[in-house]
């Protein structure tokens, strides 16, 4: 009875498992990291048909859809440096533009500015960098992205692959005292830096005190 | 003393270096995503079996008239998005003796498939994954119509599936919705 009870909670949770993980999955952002010194990007989820892939949402799509996505950018390096963020788009690739000339992408950010609003295989607004905004350690900021496939589309449009590239750019600046970030030392090379600092002003200071010294005995002596 | 001035200046060098490398940093960086967009698409499966369950027997069975076959005929979404669903039954005879409509009768379910111009519509959407209620489950030869004169001959039941998707696709019956595949067979 016990053991059929424990199968019947097992099921059960596995199930719950499944469907939550599922669900995640299907209202899964995209995602852009920057992780600092590397001066790497990191591009999630990504999908079977490329690693770096920001449209988790956007498979499968189909005559009359209108899809979102969010892509949240996030500035992930150490916080002694704020960094500015740009985008721009590359385009799709010639072999399947067709296809991507079908569809209507927009591309907004988060203060609603549209940044991109054509047929899905222009560069439109994103052909120069556009900033996304300037990111202090830890700060992040949305994309909106919104696809919309025409009715009209019709069946030699089906089990159609598109591509998209997109660019991401960064300029690391380092945080000011103005700054409203309130951190000014680097977590990594502080020690160093103020070990040196210090042998050089301890060194510095008995040797300025000794030029005097002779620089006055050699006034004595004239 | 001249080389109490240049340790001087070195290490003011150094210290100077060390204080400002804050304000000099200044990397950049590009990175590069591929996003992807596909597009879905709608396909079915027609399943003919006989009553034990097995499949119809591709090469035909033999009959003769008046005999009934047992032969039941649904159709499964094998895509991930929903569909309206019609089908249309063409027979034929090796040769021209007899029109089809003669000689073959199937007992539609009308519970459940509704006849519009010449096609079987389901009444219901068809989700993923799911099958059809039979669009018959007998055919049965005509035996007023087909003689001694007819032994050897072959007799053919085509069925056709069309499948049009239901997402974006409101319709009040299923033969309203849009976007319904032209015909492949012949009227």
């Amino acid at each position: 009875m016990k053991r059929n009870l424990k199968r019947i909670i097992s099921g059960i949770c596995a199930v719950i498992l499944y469907v939550s993980a599922f669900v995640s999955v299907s209202a899964e952002n995209g995602k852009v990291t920057y992780s600092g010194y590397s001066g790497t990007f990191v591009f999630e989820p990504g999908s079977e048909h490329s690693p770096t892939d920001l449209f988790p949402n956007f498979k499968d799509v189909m005559p009359g859809d209108t899809i979102s996505q969010r892509i949240t950018v996030k500035n992930e390096a150490s916080n002694d440096v704020k960094v500015k963020i740009y985008l721009r788009s590359l385009g799709a690739t010639e072999e399947i533009k067709e296809f991507l000339s079908k569809l209507s992408l927009k591309v907004e950010n988060v203060e609603d500015k549209v940044m991109f609003n054509s047929s899905a295989e222009q560069t439109d607004g994103l052909t120069d960098w556009v900033c996304l905004g300037l990111l202090y350690s830890g700060g992040e900021t949305d994309l909106d992205v919104t696809l919309s496939v025409p009715a009209s589309l019709d069946n030699s449009y089906s089990s159609q692959i598109g591509y998209i590239d997109w660019e991401f750019k960064i300029e690391e600046f380092p945080v000011e005292d103005s700054d409203p970030s309130p951190s000014t030392s680097d977590s990594r090379f502080a020690p160093l830096i103020a070990s040196v600092l210090a042998a050089a002003c301890v060194l510095l200071i008995p040797l300025l005190v000794l030029l005097r010294k002779k620089r006055n005995a050699e006034e004595e002596e004239q | 003393m001249k080389r109490l001035r240049l340790l001087a200046i070195v290490f003011a060098a150094v210290i100077a270096t060390f204080s400002s490398q804050g304000s000099l940093a200044y990397y950049s960086a590009v990175g590069k995503a591929t996003n992807v967009v596909t597009s879905g698409e709608i396909s079915l499966l027609i399943h003919e079996k006989t009553a034990s369950g097995e499949d119809f027997p591709k090469e035909g069975v033999y009959v003769k008239p008046g005999d009934p076959v047992e032969k039941i005929v649904t159709v499964e979404n094998i895509c991930g998005h929903p569909f309206y669903l019609r089908v249309k039954l063409v027979d034929g005879v090796c040769d021209d003796f007899l029109s089809s409509e003669d000689c073959i009768g199937v007992d539609i379910n009308t519970e459940y498939w509704t006849e519009k111009d010449g096609y079987y519509y389901y009444n219901d959407i068809l989700t993923p994954g799911s099958s059809t209620e039979p669009v018959f489950s007998q055919v049965q030869m005509n035996g007023e119509n087909i003689g001694n004169e007819y032994l050897g001959k072959n007799l053919t039941l085509t069925i056709s599936a069309y499948a049009v998707q239901s997402e974006n696709n409101p319709a009040e019956n299923p033969w309203d919705a849009a976007g319904w595949p032209d015909s492949e067979v012949p009227n």
